[in-house]
């Protein structure tokens, strides 16, 4: 089973989560691309890069770093903590 | 049956030869390289021979041949699809598998079953008629059926499923089939060599060389090679290969994964979907129950498997079947799943110039494999997009034309 460090209620199954996807880019901050693509074109690269996790039993966002070729976590934060979030 | 068979029983030394070369050095140029040696890219290649006279063609693998999820599905093939472009050509696809075996002189096992997807709720059900009315329409053998017809068929199955998931009837699909995907590979593989197209194995594309907007040869780790037309068929590695020439697609790579138990004495004949319980188990012609879940929760380039996956998968499988209580599962496994959002494939010319994709065949590319490299070879011998596949261009996403096709997936992703 995998476990996930969450900040202020310690080690939890990843099985409470929702996994959300990538933080994207917000469309305001989209120059060159056509609405069609940012909504479809997805970056899946074997990447480190930041995710949206919702967990369940608690009803609240966070922000996971991870990697998708090891499957690592690097960092959890709860979002609307962080400047991005 | 193979007539190829008939000679082991009549001739005492019959030996097989190899079943395809292994040529020593890559040439300079190929008219097409394709990349990833499964069962669509071998039989692309098979196909381009056969129908389009292009021989002077290399089957790169970063791996051996078939090792990707070619040898990593649960082998089912049907055409039960829920839009036109989909049962269209995946019709045509269980077509070219029936005749598969004379075809390619090898046996592939392919064997009719019988294909229920089982409702467990109205709007399960209703889906279901939508999609047996779709396939009706365009001539593929389809009905809904109640519960008794299942019991029939299957009379070891609990219709109240432990009480949590009442069985209300089926989709039934008689031509679904199951097939020894390895031997799919291995019998498109020997035809395209005797064809004379080379296959190389553990010859990984490190990058593609491009001018301008045009693909013009790839680079190996065994030197360079000019090439008139690049095909991508690597399922799980598509978005590595496409970042390769500058392209973006809606691919999402999700692992994916099964398992068989030990072999036990014939009792299944006919294939059971259960999209409530996002299961799916047929039984091999060994006697192992082959068995599938839905996807993995989370993005992940990488094919481990899981302890979660077989625990889950055996709790929803003893609902239906408890008497496999007492079965072992042997082995377990994953593979790399190209979702694309509308559950239908990315197949056909791109906006760079003579490269190809074949591609965004998720959880549903063995049961496609004849007909995709039967119109992925028109399409590059063509130079366009055939017209059994013009509805699964990479462009549909930025026009917002979707194929919709998940209605029609084995189980609920």
């Amino acid at each position: 089973m995998k476990y996930i460090d969450l900040p202020s209620l310690g080690r939890r199954p990843s099985t409470e989560f929702v996994v959300a996807g990538i933080l994207d880019p917000e469309p305001a901050q989209l120059n060159d691309i056509s609405p069609g693509e940012w909504v479809f074109n997805r970056d899946s690269l074997p990447m480190r890069r930041t995710e949206w996790w919702y967990h369940t039993p608690t009803q609240l966002w966070f922000l996971v770093e991870r990697d998708t070729a090891t499957d690592e976590v690097f960092g959890v934060s709860l979002a609307g903590d962080t400047a991005d979030g | 049956m193979s007539i190829r068979l008939l000679k082991y029983a009549f001739i005492e030394d019959w030996a097989e030869p190899r079943f395809f070369n292994t040529p020593n050095e890559l040439a300079h140029s190929y008219d097409v390289v394709i990349i990833g040696a499964g069962g669509h890219g071998l039989a692309t290649a098979y196909y381009l021979a056969r129908d389009h006279g292009i021989t002077n063609v290399a089957v790169l693998d970063q791996s051996y041949i078939g090792g990707g999820n070619t040898g990593r599905n649960t082998t089912i093939i049907r055409s039960n699809y829920l839009t036109e472009e989909g049962v269209k050509f995946y019709d045509q696809s269980v077509d070219l598998f029936k005749s598969l075996s004379e075809e390619l002189d090898f046996n592939i096992f392919y064997s009719e079953r019988g294909h229920f997807t089982l409702a467990h709720s109205d709007a399960t059900l209703r889906t279901a008629r939508w999609r047996a009315e779709v396939n009706k329409h365009y001539g593929v053998d389809s009905e809904v059926v109640g519960p008794d017809e299942i019991l029939k068929v299957c009379p070891q199955i609990q219709l109240d499923c432990g009480g949590n998931h009442e069985i209300l009837g089926a989709l039934y699909h008689a031509p679904g089939a199951v097939a020894r995907h390895d031997a799919v590979a291995w019998g498109y593989a020997r035809r395209a060599s005797e064809a004379g197209i080379e296959i190389h194995q553990h010859t990984a594309v490190t990058s593609i060389d491009m001018e301008g907007d045009r693909v013009i040869g790839v680079t190996t780790p065994r030197g360079k090679v000019k090439a008139g037309a690049v095909v991508s068929a690597v399922a799980g590695f598509t978005p590595t290969i496409l970042s390769m020439v500058g392209l973006v697609s809606p691919i999402e790579i999700f692992p994916l994964q099964a398992c068989v138990t030990e072999p036990i004495k014939p009792w299944l004949d006919t294939i059971i979907v259960s999209g409530s319980l996002h299961l799916y188990v047929s039984q091999s012609s060994r006697g192992e129950m082959v068995m599938g879940a839905s996807l993995d929760p989370m993005e992940l380039h990488s094919r481990r498997s899981t302890f979660e996956f077989v625990s889950n998968l055996s709790d929803q499988l003893l609902d239906m079947f408890p008497f496999l209580s007492q079965v072992n599962v042997n082995r377990q496994w994953a593979g790399m799943a190209d979702m694309t959002p509308d559950f239908a494939p990315v197949m056909g010319t791109t906006p760079v110039r003579d490269f190809y994709v074949d591609a965004g065949w998720g959880t549903w590319g063995f049961k496609a494999t004849p007909i995709s490299g039967k119109t992925m070879a028109a399409t590059v011998a063509n130079g366009r997009d055939d017209d059994l596949i013009t509805g699964f261009n990479l462009a549909r996403f930025g026009d917002y034309e979707l194929v919709g096709e998940k209605g029609a997936a084995a189980i609920g992703h």
